[in-house]
């Protein structure tokens, strides 16, 4: 039995179910349950009547209203529609390093499990992608709050390994979910950056939302590091032993460039882009994602 | 090449520059590892600084390692020498060591002594100097030889070379030397510095001053520093050192001569005695061993001297026969031994001759001057009148008399008046009676001269004292003055009974000018001066304004003291030691002083043979008198002693050797063969033995704005190799700050600093 709780971190869920989240998901019109969506259909709950136009569907026509009245009314249904989230975690070697109490893959993985929980409190469809070189893990987009023990028991099983190749796995991701839905990216992004940008955009022209979660240590941002020290590539195979204060304002330079074209890329493909400290409150992280989310509907 | 002050210190110093390096490769080897995710920014950063990053961290290297380096060469304290020595400061080292051997040098405690401590200073300077590559050169100067290098004597050492043979030399002269029982104090030392030869340019040199700095040493403390001021500003470095340090119990005789009173055979003679406690505890029950003509006396004991007090004691002495006399004290054995003994040498004459000069031929004022004097009879007073005319003042020497009374003197040729003077002058006592022959003209023209004759007053005229029917005051008050200490405290005074009749006064409104030596000793019941005293060069005037003489006169009587009342005897007698205190005034005589002997040839040999005291083992030096450099007729030596007149069978013979106390005989050998002996104490300064001491604290402030070095005898280990050259420490701490600081500046530039968190990036 997995340790739900070590990904769930009761204390920044309890956090996050304090946020007005049913607000933020009526204006994306995602969630069900007590969610009004803003989407009519054939549905279970019956809204209200309109006059027959020309060009609706006769089967429905309320034939009751007909007999009594002798006009044409057509019968509105309120229509449930799931939020499908795909959790894509990032579960490769790179994501193993981490200063504190979580590294970044701890991190990672907890983000997506709290969001699962969130998704599947709302009676929202999650599923969950657990990937490093390949699709480690796949788990169904299901409704199920028992779900989550599925979702959490991907995630565990998926212990850092091999090597990240993220324009595959996006392709793949986006072919085995055809269906538009909100694709959340858990990464630290240490990718081929082509490729990674083709795989969104390839999501995006599926119909797909785009959330990137972009997980980084502290160490990784300020390189705050002294004395000699030797560092060991997890995923280059490379080493360079050095004094870390010589060498820190290249790193700087090197690491915002990137940083700057991740933001770029992102924004360009129209992805919500969100950078995470591991050091930052997890609760604190999600509900400035949300709320950027909702920022981002609005619009 | 420079050579070390510490040399030991480099080589295991010097390896120590290496520990930057060992200490990277200890790091390389040490190095935390790290798994690293990011490692495509790091590689890049490394590409793009691998140079400059390789260059920094070289260069912090090489300044880390001379940054060790200067610390090293920094302790090690290199001196430059020879061609580049003599650019910064010389190659030549010359050490001038002036050890003070004044006699508080003596002070012992346990089983060393002040000036065993010195001259261990001296051994150990030589010592480290002799290490030395450079040339190096040593003069020794003590205290009490530096008055004669001014005068052309070489000092101990002079510019002696310190090579292998140097210790040996020195051996040969220090061994033997001792302190002296001098009170040379440092003044004369310093000043003897100035006339070795000038410092050359390439010419290091080091002026040490060792001694136990005592207080009395620097009460001329002014003149010390500038003597100091003076040899710094020529370019020498001054190093005091300090032989003592804590101040123990001495006790010394500070005095020992003959009271005022008639000196001469068969007549009793009051001697005193002055201990004095120099140290810093009251001393009690001190006993003084007396010794008169070699035999021992009863001693004299003191109860308590209190610390850093005196205290005086009398003693009876009777000399039988006439002749020189000698008297010694002593003390017990303290800290300080040289100031327990002293000696006095006493002139016995079988009397003491008197002039007394009446202008009455009949010489009533004589008779009873003379009768108060010399009694005759059982009553001894040692004293001999001889009653002269006033052309006896211009026909005889006056030198063999003490005292000299002018009594109802109407005139005076030139020639007497001028022969008194220089009788007064050179410390012969004047006693003046007046009486119905004087005559104020003559008096206040040739005798007072406007105050510079022997007169102390100027005269109006005889008058006569109206009497006090009423009020029975005594016709004559005394005041507090030796003549009439006698009868101080006297209830019924003999002086209460003395009736003036008349007297001269003094001319009107005249006062004794405060600053001048003239004083009223005493005055009439009318409050008119009736004994005025006057200091005349080194002798002294006193005149009674009345006659001696109680007989009638053809102005009556002047008064009746003489008649039948004894305290013009006792009056007389005061007034004749009074007089001839000075002549009687043992000059004293200082170690070290020259003794100066005159000889005259008519008389005697040239040669005089002077004994040294038998504490000396009684060496004799016979010395050739010669001409005095310049010679005036009466002129006074520094030393008190009379120089010849410019004849040709005047001579003067010197001892220069003067430096132990005790009694020195010099034998004069008549031209028959005979031989006449004279001897002379010479006792120390007692002053020195004040054993108060400056410590280096008084010392600094004494000596503001001076640069020197201070260091205690004991502690003095420094080497001098520190002094010899150019001494580049203070040149290489200014090196090592720059080079820290360019080392921070660059370890700042190569981010070796810790910063502030930047802006974190977005």
């Amino acid at each position: 039995m997995p340790d739900s709780r070590r990904f769930l971190h009761p204390e920044a869920i309890g956090r996050i179910a304090r946020l007005d989240l049913r607000a933020r998901h009526v204006v994306e019109g995602f969630l069900a349950g007590i969610h009004k969506s803003p989407y009519f259909g054939q549905s279970i709950e019956f809204l209200q009547h309109r006059q027959y136009a020309p060009g609706d569907e006769l089967r429905h026509v309320d034939w009751k209203v007909w007999a009594k009245q002798d006009r044409f009314y057509v019968k509105q249904f309120e229509e449930d529609t799931n939020l499908r989230a795909t959790l894509v975690v990032d579960v490769s070697r790179s994501m193993s390093y981490g200063s504190g109490p979580l590294n970044k893959y701890e991190y990672g993985a907890t983000v997506a499990a709290s969001l699962a929980y969130l998704v599947l409190r709302q009676q929202d469809a999650v599923g969950c992608v657990a990937f490093d070189e390949a699709v480690r893990t796949k788990v169904p987009q299901k409704t199920k709050r028992s779900h989550l023990n599925s979702i959490i028991q991907a995630l565990d099983a998926s212990a850092p390994r091999e090597k990240t190749d993220i324009g595959a796995i996006l392709r793949t991701v986006a072919e085995a979910y055809p269906r538009r839905g909100l694709i959340i990216l858990i990464s630290d992004l240490l990718v081929d950056r082509t490729g990674l940008f083709k795989g969104i955009k390839l999501l995006r022209q599926h119909g797909h939302d785009v959330l990137v979660f972009h997980i980084m240590d502290d160490d990784e941002l300020d390189f705050q590091f002294s004395g000699p020290t030797r560092f060991d590539g997890l995923e280059i195979d490379e080493q360079l032993a050095c004094n870390p204060r010589a060498l820190r304002e290249g790193y700087l330079e090197s690491l915002n460039a990137y940083l700057d074209e991740v933001r770029h890329g992102c924004a360009k493909n129209g992805v919500q882009y969100k950078l995470v400290r591991t050091s930052e409150p997890l609760d604190g992280a999600l509900a400035t994602f949300l709320t950027d989310r909702r920022q981002m509907l609005r619009r | 090449m420079p050579s070390f002050v510490f040399e030991s210190l480099l080589w295991w110093g010097l390896p120590l520059v290496g520990l930057p390096v060992l200490i990277h490769l200890i790091n390389l080897m040490r190095h935390r590892r790290v798994e690293w995710a990011a490692m495509e920014f790091l590689l890049q950063s490394q590409k793009r600084h691998r140079k400059s990053v390789l260059f920094k961290q070289l260069l912090l290297l090489l300044l880390r390692m001379a940054a060790i380096a200067a610390v090293v060469m920094m302790l090690a304290q290199p001196l430059l020498r020879n061609k580049w020595g003599a650019i910064f400061g010389g190659a030549r080292t010359h050490h001038v060591v002036l050890v003070d051997d004044s006699f508080s040098m003596s002070d012992h405690w346990a089983d060393t002594s002040a000036f065993e401590q010195a001259k261990g200073v001296v051994t150990r300077l030589a010592a480290s100097a002799e290490r030395q590559d450079t040339p190096q050169v040593f003069t020794l100067i003590r205290f009490s030889r530096a008055g004669q290098i001014a005068r052309g004597t070489q000092p101990d050492l002079l510019e002696a070379p310190i090579d292998a043979q140097f210790p040996e030399t020195l051996e040969k002269v220090l061994g033997p030397l001792g302190p002296s029982q001098t009170a040379a104090g440092p003044v004369e030392a310093l000043e003897a510095v100035d006339g070795l030869p000038a410092k050359g340019a390439d010419e290091d040199r080091i002026v040490y001053l060792v001694s136990d700095f005592r207080a009395g040493d620097w009460r001329e403390a002014a003149s010390l520093r500038k003597s100091l001021e003076r040899i710094a500003a020529a370019g020498s470095q001054v190093h005091l050192v300090n032989c003592v340090d804590t101040m123990h119990q001495n006790l010394a005789i500070a005095a020992l001569k003959p009271a005022p009173g008639t000196r001469a055979a068969g007549v009793p003679l009051l001697v005193e005695v002055t201990v004095q406690n120099f140290g810093p505890e009251d001393a009690r029950n001190v006993s003084v061993a007396l010794q008169e003509d070699g035999h021992a006396r009863t001693p004299v004991v003191v109860e308590e001297v209190p610390a850093g007090k005196s205290v005086t004691r009398r003693f009876p002495v009777m000399f039988a026969t006439a002749g020189q006399h000698e008297l010694a004290a002593q003390l017990e054995s303290d800290a300080v031994t040289t100031d327990n003994r002293r000696t006095l040498v006493v002139d016995v004459p079988p009397a003491v001759e008197v002039l007394v000069i009446d202008g009455d031929a009949r010489g009533s004022d004589a008779f009873f001057l003379t009768s108060a004097l010399s009694p005759g009879g059982k009553i001894a007073s040692g004293l001999s009148p001889v009653i002269e005319s006033p052309r006896y003042l211009r026909d005889h020497p006056l030198d063999r008399f003490a005292t000299i009374y002018l009594l109802n003197i109407d005139r005076l040729d030139s020639a007497e008046i001028a022969a008194l003077e220089d009788f007064v002058r050179q410390g012969g006592g004047l006693g003046i009676f007046l009486g119905e022959r004087s005559r104020a003209a003559f008096m206040n023209d040739s005798l007072y001269r406007g105050g510079e004759g022997l007169l102390p007053l100027p005269l109006a005229g005889p008058e006569e004292l109206i009497v006090d029917r009423l009020e029975k005051a005594p016709d004559i008050e005394v005041g507090d003055h030796p003549i009439f200490a006698v009868f101080a405290g006297e209830r019924n005074s003999f002086l209460g009974a003395v009736t003036i009749n008349r007297y001269f006064a003094a001319e009107k409104n005249w006062l004794p000018e405060p600053d001048s030596s003239t004083r009223i000793i005493a005055q009439l019941r009318n409050k008119a001066p009736l004994a005025v005293e006057k200091q005349f060069g080194e002798g002294r005037v006193v005149a009674f304004l009345t006659k001696a003489s109680p007989l009638e006169t053809e102005l009556g009587s002047w008064n009746n003291w003489a008649r039948g009342n004894p305290s013009f005897v006792v009056a007389m007698l005061e007034l004749q030691s009074y007089l001839s205190a000075p002549k009687n005034a043992d000059p004293s005589r200082l170690v070290g002083t020259p003794l100066s002997i005159p000889v005259d040839t008519a008389l005697f040999t040239p040669q005089v043979r002077f004994m040294m005291p038998r504490e000396l083992g009684g060496a004799t030096l016979t010395v050739d008198a010669t001409t005095p450099v310049n010679p005036k007729k009466n002129e006074q030596l520094e030393d008190g002693e009379k120089v010849a007149p410019a004849d040709t069978t005047e001579r003067i013979a010197v001892l220069n050797e003067t430096d132990s106390s005790g009694i020195y005989e010099a034998r004069l050998v008549k031209l028959d063969g005979s031989e006449v002996t004279e001897r002379f104490a010479l006792n120390v300064a007692p002053e020195e033995g004040d054993l108060r001491k400056l410590d280096a604290q008084a010392l600094a402030g004494e000596l503001q704005g001076v640069r020197y070095e201070y260091y205690e005898a004991q502690d003095i280990n420094y080497n001098p190799q520190q002094l010899a050259g150019f001494n580049l420490g203070e040149s290489l701490l200014y090196l090592l700050i720059a080079v820290l600081l360019a080392e921070q500046v660059l370890a700042y530039v190569c981010s070796y600093h810790p910063q502030p968190l930047e802006a974190r990036a977005k």
